[in-house]
């Protein structure tokens, strides 16, 4: 008990000196940044790089950093002493009491504002927090589902009131909130949800029926952020469905839900059905405005994806340790396996998965944290992708360190290899993702190019000579300057080189870009693999520009052990900018490299057999 | 002089000779080799008419005293108790050689035997047709010298063993290594047998698996899994139900059934199913037939379900709706299109047709039955029950196709008159092509 207290007044003392902290670096920054910057990603389609949003990168201030540590000391102590990972995936559920003092901890309530009895993290420390909590995927998924998508839309668009009736109570973990989307036939297509809210006749209440699947902290949440159809009478009198949300107690009456899931990983966490029948929800409950709810949810999936970058950061943090250890007594042929070429080439791969993810999320994070409210949803979707890939890849080579008994159950590299396949899943899988991060991008190029486009289109003689004399010189060689490098360079002399080479990679994409926008018009949202090309090209350009920032300002600073992480940016660089330069290539017309029609021919001709249709190798035809 | 010249040559002059003596011997085999060598490939079906086809005639009029070809035939039937299966033709082929020490008239017996093969459910047996070719007596037609080759060697022998393999062709035998090896004792690497034979070899396995919606060599006889047969041989969408509407109601293997209980079975997919929902009610629908379709030797009739095209002021735009993808815009907001180089879309006049919703074949066409398949559709497609459904069902006049002979099509109207089996296989194969 008088731990638990403990933590208690530990937090309460962390979030009042937090307030303060916050309000200070609001204010400071505000002065810093007082116009209206534009969104780093989005200028990357042009073929520019804003600087002043990446370059340096973002600080917190000396005192913030000793709140945040000292806030973080007991979190970790209590994951590591205290969590038994294992235990939970067996069971397949978190024990009673690690919950009680996981809400001791006031991990329930981390960016609820300070008002509402919340911790009023910045975005920095909550992607801080999210390293430690990832170290149980369960948990992990858990708060997530709680926080950053259960109650994230009382906070995005909830009214003062129903701040103040729900927040305190969620924040504290009395109450457990759940996020419901999902139905049977509506994935990512809101066209298709089913759940149908209808206004009594009093227009007191909103009637809710039907039913959400997958719905995590389903058997356990008290507050449930549901979506509905509902129908709206338009200006010109037609009636419509349009999608609300809302917000439903359990008390409400008519919800139920069903048998939890038999999931593959993250075993621990709650996942089940839930089912509103004739649920009465008051008018009062309308989450921002009736027939609003579409764009509810997805500020609410587009806030909440950053803090994947710094989760996986740390859980790979923790597989290295555990990996290197082995690595180093395991013993064959009278040498340990960390001297064979092909161990240690796995954990340099980690390191730089590790370190290139990790600074994505806390730049965006930065980001994030400017005042203004910052649109950073492409770069946190560009977190998302890469660490959630990274995550799969670093745990697969972790576990063939590990060999065969990595296999084993005994072994926890199995449950966290199935832990992180959720990853490339939810918040939107990757292959959405990326196409959300390709036409969001090529939307706003697309706006600013309209005009130069037109004229081309047109036969304008000048902008034509104009093109054709701008890709002649390209094609001759041209050196790239976008200013990063030089006297007083935004990057450190010492990772000059990769600079140039992000400079040169930026360049050719914009141009590439404008291009593809002319090849294909609008009608480029139809060429999925050449938007995936676009979108990866993006993220290898945005985690270039992080580790590049973040790799200056530790020179800079001087930081422990930086020409460490001046070998692994210059190696993710040097990597990224030949992938870069193959994906251009095959985003060429009639580039040799591009498979695309073979490879639609291929899955055609399966497709429409709907089997694999090779004859046997050993079928004759006599 | 290369040996290929040489023949070259000698075709030259054969078909020289061939006019002069195709004149005055009567029925001389000449014609049939030399010039049309390459007639096993059946390109040509539909120029290909049974009078070419070497098989079932045997070289008119008979050289051959009729009383030899009566002993052979009396091979044939000494079969105890009439069976007439492989053991008992190969018996007799057996006893030709056992009574003929020096093989004489094989050549006689062979065009018979070709003859009989199907009769005895043979035709596609190939180690029949090599014991066929074993009673070829060996090393004796094989030329000797330059000259026998280039003048045909033993014509009407070679004539013979060529039937063979044509035969062998016809019914989709792939020869083997001990076909060749037969060949080569009897005729030698340079006749026209291995010329075809080599032939064969190369063109079978081209064409064998071009045909991408193969129907299987032994079809059912249950006319009720024909009739799903050939449904699923018709629609594309392989999430297609077929249903069983009504089954025969006595079911005995002549496949004659009550004809007041006829078979009915459908076949219907999802979209036809969805397209079926969004059907404008005050729109009639229609149900058409008989059509054919032809899976090998067999024909069956269907009946489809359909509707007339919607004219162009009636049909609904499809417009995205606004809220739709929570996750990326479904839609780019740029007033400008696909550049011109990069449309690939070729200009097509394309005739378009009225949806179809269903399709079912039954064991009878008249209205009754097919209003009882109606029934059962609206089953499933509630929607149904409001749509006036119109029969246009053709007469007699509107099927052109017979059933094939002695099979048990419930029939469909007057037959126009049997057609000989080597027709219907051509038909077979034209339907199998397209």
């Amino acid at each position: 008990m008088s731990g638990c207290e403990l933590f208690l007044r530990t937090a309460a003392a962390a979030a009042r000196s937090c307030r303060a902290l916050v309000a200070f670096t609001a204010s400071h920054r505000a002065l810093r940044t007082s116009p209206p910057s534009r969104a780093f990603a989005k200028e990357l389609f042009l073929g520019k790089i804003e600087k002043k949003e990446v370059f340096p990168f973002p600080e917190v201030g000396q005192e913030e950093l000793n709140e945040i540590n000292q806030f973080v000391a007991p979190v970790e102590k209590f994951f590591t002493e205290e969590v038994d990972s294992q235990k939970i995936d067996q069971e397949g559920k978190i024990p009673h009491e690690t919950l009680e003092k996981l809400k001791s901890l006031g991990l329930f309530g981390m960016q609820v504002p300070e008002e509402y009895g919340g911790l009023g993290l910045s975005n920095t420390m909550y992607a801080r927090l999210g390293e430690i909590i990832s170290l149980d995927a369960s948990i992990a998924v858990t708060l997530a589902a709680h926080q950053a998508i259960g109650l994230k839309g009382i906070i995005l668009a909830g009214s003062e009131a129903q701040k103040a009736k729900y927040l305190p109570k969620l924040a504290s973990g009395e109450h457990i909130a759940a996020f419901c989307l999902t139905e049977p036939a509506s994935g990512s297509d809101a066209a298709s949800i089913q759940t149908r809210a209808t206004l009594s006749e009093d227009k007191k209440h909103y009637v809710l029926n039907g039913s959400k699947v997958w719905i995590t902290n389903g058997a356990r949440a008290n507050i449930f952020t549901v979506f509905a159809k509902t129908s709206i009478v338009d200006s010109d009198n037609s009636v419509k469905d349009k999608i609300t949300a809302f917000i439903v107690e359990r008390d409400f009456g008519g919800v139920t839900n069903g048998k939890p899931e038999d999931k593959l990983g993250i075993r621990g966490s709650d996942t089940c059905e839930v089912h509103f029948e004739n649920t009465r929800v008051p008018v009062e409950n309308v989450l921002g405005e009736v027939g609003g709810g579409f764009k509810v949810a997805m500020n609410i999936l587009n806030s909440g994806r950053f803090s994947m970058g710094s989760a996986v950061a740390g859980m790979l943090k923790k597989l290295i340790e555990m990996t290197t250890e082995y690595a180093c007594v395991r013993k064959q042929f009278n040498r340990s396996l960390s001297e064979f070429g092909l161990i240690q080439e796995k954990f340099a791969l980690m390191a730089q998965k590790a370190y290139v993810m990790e600074s994505m999320a806390y730049l965006t994070a930065g980001m994030l944290d400017q005042p203004g409210f910052p649109d950073c949803s492409i770069e946190a979707a560009m977190v998302k992708v890469f660490s959630s890939e990274g995550a799969w890849q670093c745990v697969s080579e972790a576990l063939q360190v590990f060999g065969g008994s990595g296999y084993m159950k005994d072994c926890p590299l199995e449950r966290i290899l199935r832990d992180t396949r959720i990853l490339l899943i939810f918040e939107g899988t990757n292959e959405i993702l990326r196409m959300y991060i390709a036409l969001t991008g090529l939307q706003h190029a697309g706006r600013i190019l309209t005009a130069r486009i037109n004229e081309l289109k047109r036969g304008n003689v000048t902008t034509i000579m104009e093109t054709v004399g701008q890709r002649l010189r390209d094609s001759l060689g041209r050196t790239v300057d976008l200013g990063l490098t030089g006297k007083l360079g935004a990057v450190h002399p010492t990772v000059a080189d990769s600079a140039n080479k992000l400079e040169e990679n930026v360049y050719y994409f914009g141009r590439t870009v404008e291009t593809l926008l002319l090849r294909f018009g609008k009608t480029i949202v139809e060429e999925q693999m050449v938007l995936k090309r676009v979108a990866n090209i993006l993220i290898n350009l945005y985690g270039m520009t992080a580790v590049l920032s973040r790799a200056s300002r530790s020179i800079r600073v001087g930081l422990r052990n930086h020409d460490h992480e001046v070998l692994l940016a210059n190696m993710f660089c040097t990597e990224a900018y030949y992938q870069n330069l193959f994906s251009l290539s095959q985003l060429d017309k009639y580039a040799p490299e591009n498979l695309d029609e073979q490879i639609k021919k291929v899955s055609q001709q399966i497709l429409e057999k709907r089997a694999y249709i090779c004859a046997h190798p050993l079928d004759r035809t006599s | 002089m290369s040996w290929a010249q040489a023949s070259l040559l000698a075709r030259g002059l054969c078909r020289g000779w061939g006019g002069i003596c195709g004149a005055a011997l009567t029925g001389a085999p000449f014609s049939q080799v030399p010039p049309q060598a390459p007639r096993g490939l059946h390109c040509s079906t539909a120029a290909h008419h049974s009078d070419s086809s070497l098989v079932p005639r045997p070289p008119e009029p008979p050289r051959r005293p009729a009383k030899a070809l009566a002993l052979h035939e009396e091979l044939f039937r000494q079969a105890p108790d009439g069976a007439r299966d492989k053991a008992s033709f190969v018996q007799a082929v057996q006893k030709f050689g056992q009574h003929n020490v020096h093989r004489r008239g094989h050549v006689d017996f062979i065009y018979l035997a070709l003859r009989k093969m199907r009769e005895y459910g043979v035709e596609r047996d190939l180690a029949v047709y090599n014991l066929l070719l074993d009673v070829f007596p060996k090393e004796v037609f094989r030329p000797r010298s330059v000259l026998h080759s280039i003048f045909i060697h033993y014509p009407r022998q070679q004539e013979c063993g060529i039937a063979v393999l044509e035969q062998m062709e016809n019914h989709g035998v792939m020869p083997n290594k001990e076909t060749e090896f037969l060949l080569l004792q009897i005729f030698g690497r340079k006749s026209y047998p291995m010329l075809k034979f080599v032939r064969m070899k190369l063109w079978f396995s081209r064409f064998k698996n071009i045909n991408p919606f193969p129907v299987p060599r032994d079809l059912p006889q249950d006319p009720v899994e024909l009739a799903r047969l050939g449904l699923r041989h018709m629609e594309p969408d392989l999430s297609a139900r077929v249903t069983i509407y009504q089954m025969p109601s006595s079911k005995d293997l002549t496949g004659v059934a009550d004809p007041t209980e006829p078979h009915i079975v459908g076949i219907q997919s999802p979209d036809q199913q969805a397209a079926l929902a969004r059907h404008n009610p005050a729109r009639p629908i229609f149900v058409e037939g008989p059509f054919s379709l032809w899976l090998r030797d067999k024909c069956v009739y269907y009946h489809i379900l359909r509707a007339d095209l919607l004219p162009p002021e009636e049909r609904e735009v499809e417009e995205t709706p606004e809220e739709w993808n929570l996750y990326y815009p479904m839609q780019l907001d740029l007033d400008y299109g696909r550049s011109g180089w990069d449309d690939y879309e070729f200009d097509i006049d394309e005739v378009e047709e009225g949806p179809v919703f269903a399709i079912c074949m039954a064991g009878a066409h008249d209205q009754a039955t097919l209003a009882k398949w109606i029934q059962g559709l609206q089953e499933t497609n509630p929607a149904l029950a409001e749509i006036p459904v119109v029969f246009r069902l053709a007469g007699s006049t509107g099927e052109l196709l017979a059933p094939s002979s002695g099979l048990e099509e419930p029939s469909p109207p007057p037959p126009e008159g049997q057609e000989d089996e080597e027709d219907s296989q051509q038909q077979r194969q034209q339907q199998g092509q397209s």
